[in-house]
């Protein structure tokens, strides 16, 4: 051993030698001869090497020597065969590094605190209806539910999604704006990084305006200097003075970006009505010791009252009140697929711990003769099962270490990868508790692969090198194998389920053609557009202009395009001429303002009736196109062209002209019911819009002719220019990243599980030469031997995948939620699974059982 | 020894008893015990120097490399002012144990 103890074990030892040597001088003194003098001299000292280990373990402890002994031992027996030691600690690398690489993702999902103090009393409180997928409040029913609930320390709000343009020199540049009371820090518990926090005063209505700009903003556009402070920016064409920036690491609760907050300025001085339209976020803090089950109780009541007051009477029955911890709010979307993933590589590290734990098993069994001669010098047994345990924790640290680089660069691919939303990207890296992470992966992967061939005892037989095959150790190995197949199934069932369910996704129609499709997005300033005559002088001169540039194929305007729905409106509101009206209930559809080219430009055929007309928008009431799904809910198999709809209990009444195509228009996988109005020159539009061009010019070109257009009727305005398959696509990153993740898992999977086949097989076919030998020498054909190892491979494997098909059908239904127009238990999957499975194990069985088909029979004989 | 051998922190009295006046290194601590007892107590050589080692590591001891009169390199143990104290009290408690065996044995 070359370690620190060196020179004092040397100085022990010194020590000793110099008694011994001061002895034998007194004793020759006395007159003894010389050899004489030091045989005395040792006898009458004892055993030195006892006195020399006693010194010792007054200062090394027992049980650290013991250790080192044990590792140099582990370290001499894998120099000693290499192979072995590289594939079981490239193995478990892979194993460490790709769970620990999964952990780093979902740890700041699923388990770590969110960046708030005491964040677990932070709640996300509001209405949820079939308005939006996260609850939300209004104004009117929030200062009700503020001022009469008693289990909050405090409630705070912000309004739902705002953007804005900050005016700095010539360039607009389109910010995300929030509105927020004024104790929404405090609520959260931050504090501005510089500057100050919003005061009441602020937030009053009217007030003049400050902001809180966000901590990037801040180094990006003033590099970070304290003169920020009071300093006036033109927000939305407001002068609004800077008072303060965010803490560098702040995140709205809702994981919205903001690079700037405003004060909400709530009214309670408006009328109710006016409140109750205007739509807010609404988050608060539990009292100390108050449950959210607590507080859901509590605030019941509250609801109950002001939903009756607030809510349109048909949506009344549609709401119900939600309050949720903070981080359900924010992970629910992807807390499943998480945990799918967490699963999964859970799986794959238990794989490799089954087959590092079989190479163990097999090296076991050829230095069990070692074994038993340290037995029977004395070992104990504690002492030999510590020795192996040793062995697999050398084996798991070295794995461990290499786990942690591969882990390292696999986040970084994952990273890469993922979209927006799954991973919190910025959240998201190694540090110590992906470390300890890695470090608990592998030491309980040394524990569970190291146990198993640790508690063989040593047999006295063994001392005779007899090859005795040790039935039960062998059945064991069976037993490794079986569950490994198993495993491996569960995650290929897994990836082929969640590949095909991509492939669905991808394939799906969408009833619109997305490509050479170019969305130009954008929404005119309310401050900048006071007027509806204003508003409708830009959307005519706009509409003129873009059709204008060359080449611009199909052109058409809307005020939003799917896949994404619209702003909706409640289906009880719509009246069909000389119908009773339609029964209450029956949630939102979706409603757009097109022009007569959006169908031809969308590639939305007309299925009855006929489309718009450039002469229908002149005047009179507009007309309404239905989609295919809408007029089959309103008419059943009548024909509703022709037919006269109010759509918004006005008693303005509205010809159908035709029924168009149902689109994917709630996300890639939903149809909703929708309709369409025609743009009339006479109504006043939404603000926001989308202009729709279908051509085959370069996009670059298109997208620089759109903005020169935009620029010389409005400089000021931000538009978001994007190919509509770069759209779609957005809404596919996530699957594609599920299934790829699984696949590669489930690739991984096979390989260990093959390796695993492939290596007992080895160790059964070299066990059997004798046998195999004796077989063919009495005429066995070597086909029969082939299929004698086959057989065997084929029932272990049989065995796993059954157990793996019950694994497979149980996991596949708790990620139902995550798949596409797939079942669960979709057959193609499972066969699939099942033959590359089996296929794998056949390619694995098959180098063993050649190779027993060309035993020597004579060789074999002779073995031995 | 074999007396001594019987009862408990009879080898560290002696080691602390033969530092008390003088450091010492192990060989010679065995024949001062030796010669002081008459040849009655005899050390235990193997059993000295992991005692030694444990009494220093209680830093009872302090022992360094010195030179004997003899010009050989031995290790040389001292008492320290805890191992001073350690000897007070191992020897009171020795005397009262002797005292209380003597007047047993007369008793009986």
């Amino acid at each position: 051993m070359r370690l620190p103890w060196n020179r004092r074990e040397r100085e022990w030892q010194d020590e000793i030698d110099s008694h011994l040597a001061m002895r034998e001088e007194r004793n020759r003194a006395s007159g003894m001869a010389e050899e004489a003098a030091r045989q005395s001299a040792r006898r009458q000292f004892g055993s030195r090497l006892r006195a020399y280990e006693n010194v010792r373990s007054v200062h090394i402890s027992r049980w650290f020597d013991d250790i080192l002994q044990d590792a140099r031992i582990a370290a001499r027996g894998f120099r000693k065969s290499p192979a072995l030691a590289i594939v079981a600690v490239a193995t478990i690398a892979v194993g460490v590094g790709a769970s620990t690489s999964i952990f780093g993702v979902v740890d700041p999902l699923l388990f770590r605190h969110l960046p708030y103090p005491e964040d677990d009393q932070l709640v996300s409180i509001g209405y949820f209806g079939p308005v939006d997928n996260n609850e939300f409040n209004v104004v009117a029913s929030y200062l009700d539910w503020r001022a009469q609930q008693k289990v909050f320390q405090s409630m705070t709000s912000m309004r739902a999604g705002a953007q804005c343009d900050m005016l700095a020199g010539d360039t607009p540049e389109r910010l995300s704006c929030q509105a927020v009371e004024s104790n929404w820090l405090r609520t959260l518990g931050m504090k501005p990084a510089i500057g100050r926090d919003f005061t009441p005063e602020d937030d009053q209505p009217r007030a003049p305006l400050v902001g809180l700009i966000s901590y990037a903003l801040w180094q990006r556009r003033y590099g970070g200097g304290e003169k920020v402070l009071g300093r006036s920016v033109t927000i939305d064409d407001a002068p609004v003075k800077i008072v303060g920036v965010l803490p560098k690491d702040f995140e709205m609760p809702q994981l919205g970006s903001a690079d700037l907050l405003l004060p909400e300025q709530l009214d309670p001085a408006r009328p109710r009505a006016a409140n109750a339209g205007s739509f807010l976020r609404t988050f608060a803090r539990l009292r100390e010791g108050v449950t959210i089950g607590q507080a859901r109780v509590a605030m019941q009541p509250i609801f109950e009252r002001t939903a009756d007051l607030d809510t349109p009477r048909e949506l009344r029955k549609e709401v119900r009140l939600v309050v949720r911890s903070l981080r359900e709010r924010q992970i629910h979307e992807v807390k499943l697929a998480s945990w799918m993933l967490l699963g999964a590589v859970m799986a794959l590290l238990l794989l490799v711990c089954a087959n590092v734990a079989n190479l163990l098993l097999a090296r076991a069994a050829a230095r069990r003769r070692e074994l038993a001669v340290r037995t029977a010098i004395g070992a104990g047994r504690w002492r030999l099962v510590r020795q192996m345990l040793t062995e697999s924790l050398v084996l798991a640290i070295a794995g461990g270490v290499a786990g942690c680089g591969a882990g390292w660069i696999l986040l970084r691919i994952f990273v890469g990868l993922a979209p927006e939303g799954l991973l919190r990207v910025d959240r998201t890296g190694f540090d110590a508790r992906t470390l300890l992470f890695a470090l608990a992966a592998s030491i309980a992967a040394a524990v569970l692969f190291g146990a198993v061939p640790a508690l063989e005892r040593p047999r006295a037989e063994w001392l005779a090198g007899a090859r005795i095959a040790g039935a039960a150790r062998t059945l064991f190995r069976r037993v490794l194998v079986a569950a490994q197949v198993a495993i491996s199934l569960v995650l290929l069932t897994g990836a082929s389920l969640f590949v095909r369910s991509f492939w669905k996704l991808q394939n799906e129609p969408l009833g619109f053609q997305p490509e050479r499709l170019t969305a130009a997005s954008f929404t005119l300033r309310r401050q900048r557009y006071q007027t509806a005559g204003m508003q409708d002088a830009f959307f005519r001169r706009l509409e003129q202009r873009l059709q204008a540039i060359p080449a611009s194929g199909l052109f058409a305007l809307s005020d939003s395009i799917p896949p994404r729905g619209s702003m909706g409106r409640p289906y009880s509101n719509i009246r069909i001429a000389g119908h009773p009206p339609v029964a209450s209930g029956g949630g939102m559809v979706e409603f757009r303002w097109v022009t007569p080219g959006y169908f031809r430009a969308m590639g939305i055929p007309i299925i009855s009736g006929r489309a718009f007309e450039e002469t229908e928008r002149r005047s009179g009431p507009s007309p309404v196109i239905l989609s295919a799904a809408m007029a089959r809910r309103m008419f059943g198999n009548e024909n509703p062209v022709g037919r006269q709809l109010d759509l918004d209990l006005q008693d303005e009444w509205c010809p159908i002209v035709g029924v168009a195509a149902d689109t994917r228009n709630n996300g890639l996988t939903e149809t909703e019911p929708e309709y369409y109005r025609l743009r009339m020159d006479t109504a006043t539009l939404p603000r926001s819009g989308v202009a729709l061009f279908r051509t085959s010019v370069d996009p670059a070109t298109l997208a620089r002719f759109i903005r020169a257009e935009f620029a010389r009727i409005d400089s000021t305005l931000p538009v978001k220019i994007e190919s509509m398959e770069t759209r779609v696509g957005g809404f596919r990153e996530q699957p594609r990243f599920v299934a790829l993740l699984v696949a590669l898992f489930a690739a991984f999977a096979v390989l260990l599980a093959a390796v695993g086949l492939y290596g007992v097989l080895s160790f059964l076919v070299a066990q059997q030469t004798q046998e195999i030998g004796v077989r063919m020498a009495l005429g066995a054909r070597p086909r029969d031997i082939v299929l004698q190892v086959q057989r065997y491979a084929g029932l272990w494997t049989a065995l796993g995948s059954l157990v793996g098909l019950a694994g497979s059908l149980a996991a596949a239904r708790m990620v139902k939620g995550l798949l596409f127009g797939v079942s669960p238990f979709d057959p193609v999957s499972l066969i699939a699974a099942i033959g590359i499975l089996g296929a794998t194990a056949f390619l694995a069985a098959w180098v063993p059982s050649r190779r027993a088909s060309r035993v020597d029979p004579m060789l074999a004989l002779r073995y031995e | 020894m074999r007396a001594a051998d019987t009862l408990q922190g009879a080898l560290e009295l002696l080691i602390l008893k033969s530092l008390a006046h003088q450091p010492n290194h192990g060989f010679g601590i065995t024949l001062h015990v030796q010669t002081v007892s008459d040849g009655l107590l005899r050390v235990e050589e193997g059993s000295l120097y992991p005692a030694l080692h444990r009494m220093e590591k209680q830093k009872l001891l302090r022992g360094e490399w010195r030179k004997t009169e003899n010009g050989r390199q031995a290790r040389w143990y001292s008492l320290t002012p805890a191992g001073r104290k350690r000897l007070a009290d191992v020897e009171d408690r020795w005397t009262s144990l002797a005292k209380g065996v003597q007047r047993l044995l007369r008793f009986a």
